[in-house]
């Protein structure tokens, strides 16, 4: 328990050094890991369920040469593949939002530190060094959940892409 | 003619006032009359001098009766006066005396002297901008005072004046650590003055009524004109309120040095004022990002529209034509009899026809979303410069002024972030919606029209 509040006064202490905008990074970063793990859950799970119904219905077709046939093996693919790919383009959002909201903590960082030489004409450097850590933590934690992001979302991307190319193998044509 | 008559008149009348009283209640009516005058007062004149005459020669034998007074004056003031310097040595010396004495008397009290009057001198300074001194004024004075006795050669503090710097210094201790309530007259910003109650926490803050006051040089307390955010505000009321148990209140940790902090807080501008430094770029960044805002909320819910009609169209067997999916499948309806890559062709041209409706808005939400950045950075650069030119006219002298205009001129940057987060999220998820519905009919349609089909 004790452990536990100290862990907790060591984040608020690092909220507050970091301004409001490290309040929006954390709040992007949980999002963007709950569709992350959302995405990983389904391929884990409902995936399989998915590829197996499109194959049994492919497979019990009674013919699978026809133009109808190709078309409905089309369509088949695609609500599988739309399946996989859902919440996919938001993650890649966020990845690239979250240096965005980095430079925006840099740049109301920065305005305080200007803002503080405004009114002390730069004699008071331990005010200032408070805006510098609002510059420079936001940056930081922008970078850390993009770069997280950035692996995260390729496991996932690569992920579908295979997915989706081995039910189009299992979906196979008779000639 | 005229001329000699002129300076006759001017002669008669540096006359006239040279005999004064005589001839100024005479006054001459012709030249003739003047002429008359002015020889009678010469008459009288002389007169006159000879009289004054007998008067000089009369005080003259009394002269020198008063030289003799004089004299013996001057006598008698000088054996005093050297009576006198011989008391004045006299007293020097016991003067000295007694000097000595009170030096060998006191020993080393001096030294006590000594530090009380630094002791003094420390408790006066930290008096002056200590926040106590609003509830307990007069005690400057009291210090003033013992400081000029202690510092004169002639006088020495009593007994109860040195116990009352103790006691001034105990206070001044006891009082900086308790929060008390008290009456006082509180100035307020309208420039009246009330009598309030107010809130006194240690020797940092100072509220009443829910702000926050300071304290003036003539030790009155007046109410901040700009106050700190609503959020400390309450916290002020709420210690107001408490009777009892802990409260949490801002502190100002600066406040017993003059509450540096506290100001720096209150100056530093509101949201409000901070999206007004932008001047017209923010207020165009403003616009655009409403603008798209507004667009990406009208393509959603459009989207959202059409996406339920195509749902219910793929539960239901026949299209319907208030649907894209539908205005498809319609296509294949009418072309039954044709060859399936004849229907593929003209399904494709069908879909083809429905994207722009579906899509409209999105670029120009992806360009809003580039653009708003690259504006924030333009009004940066402008009131850069504004800076710098007004820098190359006034000198760098003031970093005061450059860094106040760097720091509104970053207010753009910051706007342009801000609409451009929200503008890039909301074209994610309107895109999303668009890309699903365009999905199902690149992709779908022929399917559905094949399962229909194999269906009947």
């Amino acid at each position: 328990m004790h452990a536990l509040n100290d862990a907790w006064a060591a984040v608020n202490a690092f909220m507050a050094s970091g301004g409001p905008v490290l309040l929006l990074i954390a709040g992007l970063t949980f999002f963007m890991w709950t569709l992350i793990f959302e995405r990983v859950f389904y391929f884990k799970g409902g995936l399989k369920r998915d590829v197996q119904g499109a194959v049994d219905a492919w497979e019990a077709r009674p013919e699978r040469k026809s133009w109808n046939a190709h078309q409905i093996r089309y369509a088949m693919i695609s609500r599988v593949s739309e399946k996989v790919q859902s919440n996919m383009d938001m993650i890649q959002t966020c990845v690239a939002l979250a240096p965005l909201f980095g430079l925006l903590g840099t740049v109301w960082g920065m305005i305080n530190v200007f803002e503080v030489l405004a009114i002390t004409g730069g004699g008071d450097a331990k005010q200032m060094a408070s805006g510098v850590s609002m510059a420079t933590i936001p940056t930081m934690a922008g970078m850390v959940t993009a770069l997280s992001g950035v692996f995260a979302n390729t496991y996932v991307t690569r992920t579908a892409e295979r997915e989706t190319q081995l039910l189009e193998d299992h979906l196979t044509m008779d000639h | 003619m005229k001329t000699i008559a002129k300076r006759v008149l001017a002669v008669a009348a540096a006359g006239l006032i040279s005999v004064s009283a005589v001839a100024q209640d005479e006054k001459a009516t012709s030249l003739d009359q003047l002429l008359k005058m002015v020889q009678q007062s010469k008459i009288a004149e002389s007169a006159e001098h000879k009289k004054r005459e007998a008067e000089f020669r009369r005080q003259k034998s009394n002269q020198a009766s008063l030289l003799s007074q004089a004299e013996n004056t001057r006598a008698s003031e000088e054996a005093r006066s050297a009576a006198l310097e011989k008391k004045y040595e006299e007293q020097e010396l016991l003067v000295q005396q007694k000097r000595q004495q009170l030096d060998e008397r006191m020993g080393s009290l001096n030294e006590l002297f000594g530090h009380m009057t630094s002791t003094a001198g420390d408790l006066r300074a930290n008096l002056d901008t200590s926040l106590v001194s609003a509830q307990y004024p007069g005690r400057a004075e009291f210090l003033d005072q013992l400081i000029d006795k202690m510092n004169s050669q002639t006088k020495l503090p009593t007994i109860q004046e040195i116990e009352r710097l103790w006691y001034e210094l105990q206070r001044e201790t006891v009082e900086a650590g308790k929060v008390v309530k008290f009456n006082s007259t509180v100035i307020l910003p309208d420039g009246e003055q009330a009598e309030q109650e107010v809130v006194r926490v240690g020797n940092f803050n100072i509220v009443s009524n829910g702000k926050y006051l300071e304290m003036n040089d003539n030790h009155k307390m007046a109410e901040l004109i700009r106050q700190p955010d609503g959020k400390y505000q309450s916290m002020a009321a709420d210690l107001q309120a408490a009777t009892s148990g802990f409260t949490a209140f801002g502190v100002d940790p600066t406040g017993p040095t003059g509450g540096s902090y506290l100001k720096a807080m209150i100056a530093s501008p509101s949201i409000v004022e901070r999206w007004h430094q932008g001047k017209i770029v923010g207020y165009i960044i403003t616009a655009v990002g409403v603008f798209a805002v507004l667009l990406a909320i009208w393509r959603l819910i459009v989207l959202s529209g059409v996406n339920a009609k195509v749902n219910s169209q793929l539960r239901s067997s026949t299209p319907n034509t208030n649907n894209p999916l539908g205005r498809v499948l319609s296509v294949a309806e009418e072309n039954k009899g044709v060859d399936g890559e004849t229907l593929e062709l003209k399904m494709e041209e069908a879909v083809l026809k429905e994207r722009p409706a579906i899509e409209s808005g999105l670029n120009l939400l992806k360009i809003i979303a580039m653009v708003a950045p690259l504006l924030g950075l333009l009004g940066t650069v402008t009131g850069m410069i504004i800076t710098f030119q007004a820098i190359t006219i006034f000198g760098a002298g003031d970093p005061k002024a450059m860094a106040g205009g760097i720091s509104s001129a970053l207010v753009t940057t910051v706007l342009g972030l801000c609409v451009a987060i929200p503008t890039v999220l909301l074209h994610t998820v309107v895109n999303g919606r668009a890309k699903r519905i365009l999905h199902i009919l690149d992709e779908q349609s022929a399917g559905i029209v094949a399962e229909n089909a194999e269906r009947k």
